[in-house]
């Protein structure tokens, strides 16, 4: 049988599954937390950072991230303080400089308020999210590609850069990727790069208002999880 | 040597060796820990052996390899007892003289002996040296008379009689109120309580347990932990035996730097001794303590030095953090609770058991109790492992015991912690060396090296160099560290080369706040360290660089150039010789000019010219 615990998100008392996240109990109730390398299915490893989220113990707040972050009875969550908006914003703004050229990555940043951006624009390929990684290993069992080296040389590769026969080229990395997604506008030249803005009227809400989710459709395109999850359903 | 099956056996052991000591009339006591090793002290120790047999005092003489002994700066360094005569810079071609006239004469050889750089007085013993007088040395201590590799000698001083006084006379329980009482704090860096530590692991649910011991130091410029674990593994390993009875745990792992191949060696060599003794295995000393230990070898990453990142490792999966939301003491290596303390933290344990929590709690300051070994290392004239009494000044470490900069320059910051600590400027030199203290001034104790700066250095340079090595040991899993961390040196890199502008300070300061709050693990939660303690205290360079476009310590090359004053150049033409770029021209006897568009900056001329007419604008 399920068990139940009670947990305070945003001030609102809400019936949590006992083992889930705090992030999969947010997105189940409609909370929207932004979200990057959390995909419902797979496991979470924390690494985008940007489903933040102020977790108030004793008193104190500490910032971790939902993702990993368990339910637990009586536990205090606040998702939409200005102190995690900030942050959150930050992060944002270190990802869409390294990758303006996805449109999932534009969304995020959208969703995140991130107006310009101060760094010079980088054009990755890739921000290291490990969906692709944790799909072949998880779902498939295939362990096909996975992480090679280290700080700023870490990337995605198959063993010793060669496609494995192991590969059966099932595609669910791209899939999952959200590098995939071409921004609306086309791919942008080098040093023209720039945030349009356009889509922030796809918020529906203005930055004060608690972070419920509307069904934007910011999140549709690389698969957010309320649309995964819907979609699994 | 048999198998000990009580403590009784172990008290007979230790007599007997004390007996067979009496037998030698001198101990020879020669460093050979990896830094004397480096002045050739190997082939010294081969030299001495040799010569002992030559003249017939193998019976008579113990010639002692010992680990570190604490005073790098002057090996290879050797006591001879009794007298505790200290000659230093001892060469091979010395031992003959050494066993003849000092070991059976007991004549003073003036030469080798250390001759005190302030007062210009040679000094014959050790306890004399300053550099040791103003050190309260409870742990390094017995590096000076324990052979490494000898289970024996560490028996002889009296090793492993806490491990017996805990299997005989102490509960679990008593062990962790003995230590929550000493107030003994973890040496690694973060300075967690030891006692809480071990009392939530030894509450954790479960059977298996395990105790990790962290010997992977990555710091850059400290060696504590190396010469602890090299100078005296048993130490080491009898902490985590009575740490591993308290906390109920049968296997133990000393996780140690493929880089430190000594370290390795000798605890690798101290385990295997151990064993052979019955006092790792099952039933140790005729009790009901069963408790194992392997050595597992890192393979030099700094993000190891995580906890959990250290136990992926060990597990023998990539060396990358997780999540700590649940922490180790519960959910650790295998996912079984956890005790991970750092070598000097388990090198405490023993004489906190053996001379009671109140003797530790003694020493120290109100927040932290006891003695921290600190590597004394960068500009200054005494380089070497430093151990003082936690809420001694920044100030007796650098000019009591340090004696100051090289050269006669002023010291003009020191960095202590390594890339997780800040630099800490001259002014705040009063500062006592406490881990609530340094934390508020934006500095750590860390692991307790410290980089001792002068007036040479230029700190955006040292911050320049601190980002890189973070950027370069940083796992890259999460955004805030491998994005933050590179857009960081981005910014730090372009204010050097004389490129910044004055809103990047406000951008380094938001961004450097973000990456301490969001990153995973500690490293990245640190990393802002350096850069944040600079910038507080060392504004007006970094505004010097930006709106001035000047280096003020003449080391960033893209804002220097380099210029010969003519009324101290007296033509010699040895900077002309000495450019390897051709950019110096000028005739003999007349002074020389240099062509600022061939200058490569390298500094050759600056430091070839005798007549300081070379200078830095």
């Amino acid at each position: 049988m399920q068990q139940y615990v009670n947990i305070n998100i945003d001030g609102a008392i809400i019936r949590a599954v006992k083992g889930t996240t705090v992030l999969d109990t947010a997105i189940e109730y409609g909370i929207c937390i932004p979200h990057l390398c959390h995909v419902p299915f797979l496991s979470d490893i924390g690494a985008c950072r940007l489903c933040i989220v102020e977790h108030v113990v004793n008193g104190h707040s500490n910032i971790t991230t939902s993702c990993t972050l368990n339910v637990q009875e009586s536990m205090v969550i606040m998702t939409n303080t200005d102190r995690v908006r900030k942050l959150r914003h930050n992060i944002a703004e270190l990802l869409v400089a390294q990758a303006p050229n996805s449109r999932a990555i534009q969304d995020i940043a959208v969703r995140c308020g991130v107006k310009e951006v101060r760094y010079p624009f980088r054009n990755a390929d890739c921000v290291l999210c490990g969906r692709c990684v944790r799909a072949c290993s998880e779902l498939w069992k295939a362990n096909a590609k996975g992480f090679v080296s280290r700080g700023k040389n870490r990337h995605v590769d198959y063993p010793f850069g060669i496609r494995p026969e192991f590969c059966k080229q099932c595609g669910a990395c791209i899939q999952l990727c959200p590098m995939t997604i071409t921004p609306c506008n086309g791919l942008m030249k080098p040093g023209e790069e720039y945030l349009c803005g356009q889509c922030e009227s796809q918020l529906l809400t203005n930055e004060q208002a608690p972070g419920g989710c509307v069904w934007c459709k910011l999140g549709e395109g690389f698969a957010c999880g309320r649309y995964a999850g819907s979609q699994a359903k | 040597m048999s198998k000990l099956n009580s403590y009784r056996e172990l008290e007979h052991l230790h007599q007997q060796l004390q007996e067979k000591r009496r037998n030698f009339t001198t101990t020879v006591m020669v460093c050979g820990g990896t830094g004397c090793r480096a002045s050739s002290s190997q082939t010294l120790i081969n030299a001495l052996g040799e010569e002992l047999s030559r003249q017939g005092l193998d019976g008579s003489v113990r010639l002692c390899v010992t680990g570190c002994h604490g005073f790098c700066e002057q090996g290879p360094v050797m006591i001879i007892e009794p007298g505790n005569m200290f000659y230093c810079h001892v060469a091979p071609e010395d031992a003959f003289e050494v066993i003849y006239k000092t070991v059976t004469k007991g004549e003073v050889i003036e030469r080798l002996l250390y001759r005190d750089p302030i007062s210009g007085q040679t000094l014959r013993t050790l306890a004399e040296v300053p550099f040791y007088q103003a050190q309260d040395r409870q742990i390094l201590s017995q590096n000076l008379t324990v052979d490494p590799c000898s289970i024996e000698d560490y028996i002889a001083i009296g090793g492993y009689s806490a491990l017996a006084k805990t299997l005989r006379s102490m509960t679990p329980e008593e062990v962790i109120g003995e230590i929550s009482s000493s107030v003994l704090r973890g040496r690694g860096g973060g300075g967690f309580p030891t006692g809480r530590k071990w009392s939530q692991c030894w509450a954790a649910p479960g059977d298996e347990k395990y105790v990790i011991c962290n010997a992977d130091e990555g710091d850059p410029g400290a060696y504590m932990d190396r010469c602890v674990l090299e100078g005296n593994p048993h130490l080491v390993l009898e902490g985590m035996m009575i740490g591993a009875w308290a906390v109920g745990a049968r296997k133990g792992y000393i996780y140690v730097r493929k880089e430190y191949p000594l370290a390795v060696e000798h605890s690798r060599i101290a385990v295997q001794q151990a064993r052979e003794l019955g006092l790792l295995g099952d039933n140790v000393l005729g009790s009901s303590f069963c408790f194992d230990v392997d050595i597992a070898r890192g393979g030099g990453a700094f993000v190891c030095g995580e906890s959990t990142a250290l136990m992926a490792s060990v597990e023998g999966k990539v060396g990358e953090p997780r999540p700590k939301d649940v922490h180790t003491v519960v959910d650790g290596l295998y996912h079984k609770p956890t005790t991970l303390n750092n070598v000097e933290t388990w090198a405490n344990v023993p004489s906190i058991i053996l001379k009671g929590a109140s003797w530790f709690s003694a020493k120290g300051s109100r927040g932290s109790k006891g003695t921290k070994i600190l590597a004394l290392t960068g500009r200054i004239k005494n380089t070497g492992l430093v151990e003082v009494e936690m809420g001694t000044p920044i100030r007796t470490v650098v000019y009591d015991i340090g004696g100051g900069a090289l050269n006669g320059k002023a010291v003009k910051a020191v960095q202590i912690g390594g890339p997780s600590g800040g630099c800490l400027p001259a002014g705040k030199f009063d500062l006592p060396i406490d881990f609530d203290v340094l934390a508020e001034a934006g500095s750590m104790v860390g692991s307790g090296g410290m980089v001792v700066m002068d007036e040479s250095s230029c700190m955006v340079d040292v911050t320049k160099y601190f980002l890189n090595f973070l950027q370069d040991e940083s796992c890259g899993k999460c955004v805030p560290c491998r994005l933050g961390v590179d857009r960081m040196l981005e910014i730090i890199t372009a204010i050097t080369e004389g490129r910044g502008k004055p809103e990047q300070l406000d951008l380094l300061e938001e961004l450097a706040d973000t990456i301490a709050q969001t990153s995973l693990c500690g490293l990245g939660k640190t990393a802002p360290n350096p850069m944040l303690t600079t910038l507080r205290y060392f504004r007006t360079e970094y505004e010097a660089h930006i709106n001035e476009r000047k280096c003020p310590a003449g080391v960033c090359k893209g804002l220097i150039t380099y210029w010969i004053d003519p009324d101290k150049c007296n033509g010699c033409g040895v900077c002309l010789q000495g450019c390897p770029h051709k950019a110096i021209t000028g005739k003999k006897q007349q002074s020389h000019v240099i062509d600022p568009k061939l200058c490569q900056k390298c500094g050759i001329c600056r430091s070839e010219c005798k007549f300081d007419a070379v200078q830095v604008i």
